[in-house]
């Protein structure tokens, strides 16, 4: 009995339950197109990938791409530990026990990160060797794994952090730090300037961990990360079948706050008023800014080269326009069991067509943007019928959405 | 006088072979207070799920304003507001947006809007948390930010379950007062709750429940006397424990 209540046995009864848990979520991921698009999306990139380490071409920013890259890859460190609201009152009692619980969280997520950070960096080193590559690969794989260990040793140290603000310019602070050190390690030609440059870092980085006040166990914290964690799997499942809501978290995102003030008080706006919000302060707004926001800069690119005589960014419009509003979807679930839908006095088939109206205006905005971003570029270039082509599609495509989506709404309230 | 709330012969539940509700019926009048009250599990809850529209009779009506939910949705729906035991709200919505939300449903004019919401948020002491999320609030406060939702519609009939519950002392009190104030104004109120003796001290009337039936009903004197006390003898409280215990002391 005392074997199964070791901390050890907690752990690993928890990570199986959850593994129990979403495997049929997988089996259902499985059964749709997305791993046939994964895999077309896979052979499309190792294809390129070749061509690229093939023959590098001189121009190529070799320094900068490391630094996205292995930046992205070392400083995120997330920490599995399943812990949840419950626990603070059953598993509290024993926090000095939770030393040994936490310390297999930590192996299991430092491998997983760990491999990933690895096959980054063996996939960089082939466009490494063929840039300036002042030190050799293993310098490289050396600072890596140094830089890894102390992500890990500061998100742990900035979850232990009191203050929420605090944290959260640490690990702003982390990030910088880090590329900053990775673009010293790339792109500086003399090896004491690169080693006494971390030195100094890793010094300040040192100092600055030490100051703020830091909770023994940052409970609330853990609890709180291992939550959005599940959620996003959750979220990643909703794509693919209905999957039971789990608490939503919220961004205040005040910087957006003015599109709101924008609806009208009057009682025909009341659902456009509630899914504004929703969409605005919910998980799926943030989704969509940042895919918004990475397809706004890689049609830029696209577009600034004119590649594909300027059908290169009309084929990158059309993938972010198909990912947003597949995204945007996703709000259709938001109050779907809400209570006030019932209780308000309001017919339903106004907020049938009040959800339609947030859909159409935010797809809208969202289309816009992008296209922008292809069109002005092309335009500078002097080419015109691309930009042409995308914005028929995009409106072709806005035009069909509310039809197919009132259908949805209407059999989903049947269903109901 | 057409009665604001009309329960006539309800029976229904979540199986039609297992009612929880047997022949239920009752009236609550404009500018009339009444208690429901009842063990755990004796049909308050369920009672109100039936007056909200969300569960359907398998026999009898409800009737809101003279009309059922089918014969006129938006008549029905708009004649009441309902606090919830446990305080749903919107995570995404601040308690401003809370109040604004409920002022577009029930159109509250725009002008008086903004009266209401300041004179609301002083009254229940949220000036200081007017712009904070609701996942943030405590449960108290989410149960005020219900109450004042609630408070703001003005609506003919309030339902209310439960309010007390996690509310502060102040909040209770600012409650009761602007509860007996809307009913001065010519509200009716239906309130569910445990706490016997502030039901006893602001209903008029009362609906004991037991076993999903009502066991006594009217103001207290008929209570007592459906319990066999003796007029004026005993509390609310010793007739309520007569009448689910079967009268054995």
């Amino acid at each position: 009995m005392s074997q199964d209540r070791s901390m050890e046995a907690i752990w690993r009864k928890r990570a199986k339950a959850f593994r129990a848990e979403t495997l049929p979520y997988f089996r259902y991921m499985g059964q749709s197109g997305f791993p046939a698009f994964m895999s077309l999306i896979l052979i499309s990139c190792t294809i390129g990938y070749f061509k690229l380490i093939h023959h590098v071409p001189a121009n190529f920013p070799v320094a900068a791409v490391g630094v996205i890259a292995l930046t992205l890859v070392l400083c995120w460190s997330p920490l599995r530990t399943w812990l949840a609201a419950g626990d603070t009152v059953f598993m509290m009692p024993r926090e000095a026990e939770m030393s040994s619980y936490l310390r297999i969280s930590f192996r299991y997520t430092t491998i997983a990160c760990a491999v990933l950070a690895a096959a980054v960096l063996l996939l960089y080193l082939p466009i490494y060797n063929q840039g300036a590559a002042y030190y050799g690969a293993w310098m490289l794989v050396v600072v890596a794994a140094v830089l890894k260990a102390a992500n890990i040793w500061g998100a742990w140290k900035e979850r232990q952090m009191t203050w929420p603000g605090m944290r959260r310019l640490m690990r702003l602070l982390r990030w910088m730090l880090t590329a900053c050190t990775l673009t010293a390690w790339l792109a500086a030609s003399e090896l004491w300037q690169a080693a006494g440059f971390t030195l100094l870092i890793a010094s300040l980085y040192v100092l600055l961990y030490k100051l703020p006040s830091k909770h023994q166990f940052p409970w609330e914290r853990l609890i709180e990360e291992e939550g959005k964690t599940r959620k996003r799997y959750y979220a990643f499942f909703g794509l693919f079948i209905d999957v039971p809501t789990l608490q939503s978290s919220v961004a205040r995102r005040s910087y957006l706050a003015w599109v709101l003030r924008l609806v009208p008080y009057s009682n025909r706006n009341t659902f456009t008023y509630l899914y504004a919000a929703s969409l605005l302060r919910a998980e799926i707004g943030g989704m969509m800014l940042r895919l918004l926001f990475l397809g706004c800069l890689i049609i830029y690119w696209f577009a600034e080269a004119a590649s594909l005589s300027g059908y290169g960014s009309v084929i990158v419009f059309v993938i972010f326009m198909g990912i947003i509003a597949v995204q945007l979807g996703g709000l259709r679930h938001v109050h779907r069991y809400s209570v006030w839908k019932h209780v308000y006095p309001l017919p339903e088939a106004q907020r049938i067509e009040q959800y339609l109206k947030v859909d159409r205006i935010s797809l809208f905005s969202c289309v816009v943007i992008l296209w922008l971003f292809a069109a002005i570029p092309l335009a500078v270039a002097g080419v015109y019928m691309p930009s042409l082509i995308a914005a028929v599609l995009a409106l072709a495509y806005l035009a069909l959405r509310p039809m197919r989506l009132r259908k949805k709404l209407i059999k989903d309230e049947e269903e109901e | 006088m057409v009665p604001i709330l009309q329960v006539n012969s309800l029976t229904g539940g979540y199986s039609p072979r297992r009612p929880v509700l047997h022949d239920v019926s009752f009236e609550i009048k404009a500018g009339e207070m009444v208690g429901l009250i009842g063990l755990n599990g004796a049909g308050k809850s369920t009672t109100i799920k039936h007056i909200l529209g969300l569960m359907k009779p398998q026999i009898g009506e409800v009737k809101v304003s003279g009309v059922t939910l089918e014969s006129d949705t938006e008549r029905y729906r708009s004649s009441f507001a309902y606090v919830p035991e446990t305080p749903v709200l919107f995570d995404e919505l601040t308690v401003e947006e809370h109040l604004r939300l409920t002022g577009m449903a029930y159109s509250v004019q725009d002008k008086s809007y903004e009266t209401k919401e300041e004179e609301l948020l002083t009254e229940f002491q949220m000036l200081p948390k007017r712009k904070a999320f609701a996942s943030h609030l405590s449960k108290g406060m989410k149960q005020k930010v219900m109450i004042m939702n609630a408070l703001l519609a003005e609506p003919p009939l309030y339902i209310i379950d439960e309010p007390f519950l996690g509310l502060d002392p102040l909040g209770i009190r600012s409650l009761l007062e602007r509860l007996v104030e809307v009913k001065q104004k010519g509200a009716a109120i239906l309130m569910s709750s445990h706490i016997l003796s502030t039901v006893e001290a602001y209903c008029d009337r009362f609906i004991v429940m037991h076993h999903g039936k009502i066991v006594a009903l009217g103001t207290l004197d008929e209570v007592r006397q459906a319990a066999g006390l003796e007029m004026r003898g005993g509390s609310l409280e010793d007739a309520f424990y007569k009448l689910v215990t079967g009268g054995t002391d």
